[in-house]
């Protein structure tokens, strides 16, 4: 025993030490439904993708003050192609990551909390804008948002991803 | 990411253990906070919504309840219980959350084949672990009233880990009242307070209704604050069904003490810690009814 005064509190840093699991652990709970909600906010951005499609004329209305018809509209028709094939390619990956987070993927846990983080920085920073976020704007995306990261770092799921794999390869 | 192991250089504190941790372990800590941040927001999201929906508002406001008890409370509650809760044998399991659970209040002396097998024997039921099939099991069994006597136990924790298994016994037609007992292995050369050294630790405890919990806004079973009682239940059906099976009381091992459980439940006891040997008793009874398992 050293003859330094242990700290009144446990160390923070106990938050930050890997959890050990062994290599047969049961996929938990929580990563099952990491992966469901993964795929539930892909669904989400596949109806607010189609949502923006049919309603472009309006939003370039309302928001760019720029006729459809006119030859600024037809240009602005390329962007709406370049974000639907940007969506789809990010909900794409997505759903790939969520897989491999069913399989038990750390990489893809990782890459998927971090989506999950910039995408609720981003309607943070818009909510202290002063936009509202409501049942009929952003709160079903926003609250699955949250909730993948929620299940995604949990110590059963950071066991799972993390657990030592002695039989089958590491991916 | 790399896997690249970084020495803690503000890990001197305890100069015992060389803290060691990843940039993946880092990264972990960091989600895991903000995680808990982030669902404090939608908590308030959910119940600022419910201000503007008229009759509607009330599905947000148990939505509301049901983010805050069983996503933001628990989250919170592991945060800060890492940090104020001391990791050593105190006596009491912690909940999943870090809360104190259940009290330490049994202790056992023999190989686990033994345990199964006397406890088998005293007319105790194994518990399931928890997993989707038996979660389902539940919530049928409750729709159609089916009994499920090997229905699962919460996870507590000893020793930063689960109990290794959990037996139960059911109380006549009533699912919500049940005697239950975890075990945990003790780690290898693991003395009690006081030197004594022993292979199981338990806690038993009696659920007599399922409540709400003030503790944790869960719904919850609430146990019988007399632990003495289900204690000495316990050994009495072991001891009452293997004849090979002896006692010896640590009296006084915890002074009497009342306290709460995880879900604030009062609990007390006189302190007295048995421990039961089960050493002598034969297990090959073990192999046949767990082979009939599936």
């Amino acid at each position: 025993m050293s003859g330094e005064k242990r700290a009144a509190f446990e160390p923070p840093a106990e938050l930050v030490r890997p959890v050990e699991a062994p290599p047969d652990m049961k996929r938990p709970v929580s990563t099952s439904a990491g992966a469901v909600l993964v795929v539930m906010r892909v669904i989400a951005g596949i109806v607010w993708l189609i949502a923006l499609a049919a309603q472009w004329d309006q939003v370039l209305a309302d928001d760019g003050g720029i006729d459809p018809a006119s030859t600024e509209g037809e240009a602005a028709r390329a962007i709406l192609v370049v974000i639907l094939a940007f969506g789809a390619v990010v909900l794409l990956v997505q759903v790939l990551l969520a897989f491999a987070v069913y399989r038990g993927s750390n990489a893809a846990r990782m890459a998927l909390m971090i989506l999950a983080t910039l995408s609720i920085v981003v309607s943070w920073l818009d909510y202290f804008a002063g936009e509202e976020i409501t049942i009929r704007t952003t709160l079903v995306t926003l609250a699955l948002d949250i909730l993948v990261l929620l299940a995604l770092s949990s110590r059963a799921a950071r066991a799972y991803a993390r657990r030592s794999r002695t039989k089958r390869g590491r991916r | 990411m790399g896997d690249a192991l970084v020495e803690a250089s503000e890990s001197n504190r305890e100069p015992s253990r060389t803290r060691r941790f990843s940039v993946n372990a880092a990264l972990d800590g960091f989600f895991f906070v903000f995680a808990g941040v982030a669902s404090v927001w939608l908590a308030w999201l959910v119940l600022t919504e419910s201000f503007g929906f008229g009759w509607w508002g009330i599905a947000f406001f148990v939505v509301f309840w049901l983010v805050l008890a069983y996503l933001v409370l628990p989250r919170l509650h592991r945060i800060l219980t890492t940090i104020y809760v001391p990791d050593y044998f105190i006596g009491r399991a912690r909940t999943s959350d870090g809360l104190l659970g259940d009290p330490v209040n049994l202790a056992i002396d023999g190989p686990e084949a033994s345990v199964h097998a006397a406890m088998l024997a005293a007319g105790w039921t194994r518990a399931d672990d928890i997993t989707l099939a038996s979660t389902w099991r539940i919530v049928t069994g409750t729709v159609t009233r089916k009994s499920y006597d090997e229905a699962p136990v919460s996870p507590l924790f000893l020793f930063g880990r689960q109990q290794d298994f959990a037996y139960q016994q059911e109380v006549a037609g009533n699912p919500a009242k049940r005697h239950h007992v975890r075990f945990w292995r003790t780690p290898d050369g693991w003395l009690l307070p006081g030197g004594r050294r022993v292979d199981w630790l338990a806690a038993g405890t009696f659920d007599r209704a399922v409540g709400f919990s003030l503790f944790t806004l869960q719904i919850t079973h609430k146990i019988d604050a007399d632990t003495d009682v289900e204690r000495d239940h316990i050994v009495a059906t072991v001891l009452a069904a293997n004849p090979r099976a002896h006692v010896h009381v640590l009296a006084d091992f915890a002074t009497g003490y009342h306290s709460r459980n995880g879900g604030g439940d009062s609990i007390r006891t006189d302190g007295d810690l048995p421990v039961i040997d089960v050493t002598d008793v034969p297990a090959p009874a073990l192999a046949v009814t767990r082979g009939g398992d599936s």
